[in-house]
């Protein structure tokens, strides 16, 4: 009975430690790469003591991608990865099946959107000067409308509100451009969300809304490693050169 | 290892012991030697009067002992470097594992106590697989965790024939199951009742898990050695299995039951349910008017395997004979569990069959009557119903139990 006793619990201790060693196995042998995270509401990026990530790599364009192919929830696939100058990795193609001799990360389709939406904005600041901006979503806003829009250091629009003169620093330290709206243009697209197993990093609890007040407009990169077959696992978060582990 | 010993048994043989000594069965210096060893049993930390008690501080014990461990790693992260991190789950889980087998098996003098360390251990396995995924980002797939959990902690259970340990282990593979499959559906297809999400295929799966758990319950009662933790199977067999039967009672039937990807799941667990009921068929010794529940259940099963892969569901609302088969079905399934625990003598059987009929009268009551009368009446109509029916349904439920209590005084 002892003996039987103590083994079992050896073996709840060799699951444990095999779960560690199989992460090790996986940072060791495996490809790391940096991805970078889009911008988002960041009323929305920090539920709890979670940091949900959503990654450029997330939402991707099926007609600027060239894919024809349709999709289904649940469905797995491969994206190729190509390099960017800074170091990352963007989104170059959509494939069913194991592409050989590119790097690719696999994920699972969570849906595909037929009509959605990609906004280009032109913003016509004090001094008379034409902005055309990017937003990934967009709110009911017309024409002549007066906007702030914050932006990261890359110049992309990390969120935006109407004007309010009574707030100091809306966007809280980092660039932004305020004016009137002179243009809306949408045009419609074929959305593919692809879902990587890394949407969520855990930090310590009440330390995720620390982060989020401090990172608007800051650049957010995470650090992951790739195993043979594409799947991917979170090494390390950095925002704006700060690593967390 | 210590005798145990507890109020009602220590009452009893008090009461006894006068009959033993007025028949002769026993001298008078026995009967106080009788006594007096079991007051020294008492005095020396054995049961006698708060067993239940123990037990059940302990397993409070060992629940707020593992929330605090994961609260204070959660609340230190960053301060916390890795090996601290992973002593904080290795040391204690192995540490309340050595503490609960010595004071339960080897030193024997508190074995509540040592059970509820022993329970502590497989819970910080639990918080330790988790806290490991955290530490190292390990998401994967998230419902492998409750996996890992309830096998691991399940072999410990047949062991130590703990019914605390198996509840543990068969609720974390319940909610496994429910994460598991959740995985596999679309999120999109959710459907809701009222204001609450609840897809009905879950409904059939965990109906299935449900009778699947119920049978291997009764094929453990079979066996001898089994039978000691064939309990915590059939309890929440049953809750599951009536729990989702008893939304089959709504109008839910505009919608599919089934969802045709899940197709593993319903085989492997109605093939389980099968084999069990094989195994229950080769045991020595099976429990009283165990064909008929066999029967009862193979025709849940079969019902339940015709709304998975045959009912697609009818339009709109209004399946009014559906709605009244269900319930009537729900309402023969009471009373068959009320009978077959009369049978047996089973409080747990009466029990639950009695909980599951108050709560559907509830809220048929609800359907029926909240259109018709008046809010006023409605309201101390129901409240004066449930408050004598409550005081009635208690008084024959006491009854019943007495009626156990009193035939095995009389055996």
């Amino acid at each position: 009975m002892r003996i039987k006793f103590f083994l079992l619990i050896l073996l709840q201790i060799l699951i444990l430690a095999g779960m560690i060693g199989y992460r090790h196995y996986w940072v060791e042998t495996g490809e790391k790469i940096m991805l970078r995270v889009s911008p988002v509401d960041p009323r929305d990026l920090f539920r709890g003591d979670y940091v949900s990530l959503a990654y450029e790599i997330s939402s991707l364009d099926l007609d600027r991608l060239s894919v024809k192919e349709l999709f289904r929830p649940k469905e797995k696939v491969y994206v190729i990865l190509e390099p960017e100058t800074d170091g990352t990795w963007k989104a170059a193609g959509v494939a069913k099946s194991r592409p050989s001799g590119k790097k690719f990360i696999q994920g699972t389709v969570a849906f595909e959107k037929k009509g959605s939406s990609r906004w280009e904005i032109t913003l016509k600041d004090d001094n008379g000067n034409l902005h055309h901006l990017s937003p990934r979503w967009w709110s009911g806003m017309q024409t002549g409308a007066r906007v702030t829009f914050c932006l990261d250091q890359r110049g992309r629009v990390t969120s935006f509100a109407k004007e309010d003169p009574s707030r100091k620093d809306p966007c809280r330290g980092s660039p932004s451009l305020t004016g009137a709206i002179a243009d809306i243009k949408t045009t419609p697209f074929r959305l593919l969300q692809v879902e990587y197993g890394i949407e969520s990093f855990f930090v310590q609890e009440g330390k995720g809304r620390d982060i989020e007040s401090g990172r608007i407009g800051q650049e957010l990169k995470v650090e992951a490693v790739l195993r043979k077959d594409g799947k991917a696992m979170l090494k390390a978060l950095w925002v704006d050169g700060k690593v967390f582990h | 290892m210590g005798k145990k010993i507890d109020r009602g048994f220590a009452r009893k043989l008090r009461e006894e012991i006068e009959i033993w000594e007025r028949e002769g069965l026993v001298s008078p210096i026995l009967r106080d030697r009788i006594l007096a060893y079991y007051q020294m049993k008492a005095r020396f930390g054995g049961p006698l009067a708060t067993g239940k008690l123990i037990t059940v501080l302990s397993v409070l014990g060992s629940v707020l002992a593992g929330v605090g461990v994961i609260l204070f790693v959660a609340a230190n992260w960053s301060a916390i470097p890795v090996w601290g991190k992973l002593a904080v789950i290795f040391i204690p889980m192995a540490a309340s594992y050595c503490l609960g087998y010595l004071l339960r098996y080897e030193r024997g003098d508190f074995p509540r106590v040592g059970a509820g360390f022993i329970l502590l251990g497989a819970l910080l396995f639990g918080a330790g697989i988790f806290l490991i995924a955290q530490i190292y980002h390990l998401s994967v797939h998230f419902a492998n965790g409750p996996l890992v959990w309830g096998l691991g902690v399940l072999p410990l259970a047949y062991l130590l024939r703990f019914k605390t340990l198996l509840s543990l282990s068969l609720i974390v593979l319940l909610i496994w199951l429910g994460m598991e499959t959740h995985s596999w559906l679309s999120p999109k297809a959710f459907e809701f009742l009222g204001s609450v999400p609840a897809d009905s295929r879950f409904i059939s799966l965990f109906f299935i898990a449900g009778l699947t758990l119920w049978g291997l319950g009764l094929m453990h009662r079979g066996y001898e050695g089994l039978r000691r933790i064939s309990g915590p199977y059939i309890v929440l067999g049953m809750l599951c299995a009536f729990g989702s039967g008893f939304l089959f009672t709504f109008d839910l039937y505009g919608g599919r039951f089934a969802a045709p990807v899940l197709w593993p799941f319903y085989l492997a667990l109605s093939g389980l349910f099968l084999l069990s009921l094989f195994g229950l068929a080769l045991s020595s010794e099976k429990p009283l008017g165990w064909v008929w529940e066999a029967v009862f259940l193979l025709v849940l099963l079969g019902l339940a395997l015709y709304l998975t892969f045959l009912f697609s569901g009818l339009p709109g609302k209004g399946h009014r004979d559906l709605v009244l088969s269900a319930n009537l079905i729900y309402a023969l399934a009471v009373l068959i569990v009320l009978f077959l625990g009369y049978l047996r003598e089973f409080p747990v059987y009466v029990n639950i069959a009695l909980l599951f009929f108050v709560l559907d009268l509830f809220v048929r009551y609800f359907d029926f009557f909240w259109e018709l009368l008046p809010r006023s009446i409605f309201f101390i109509i129901g409240g004066l119903t449930l408050l004598i029916g409550g005081v009635l349904l208690e008084r024959k439920r006491r009854k019943i139990l007495g009626s156990f209590k009193k035939a095995q005084d009389e055996d």
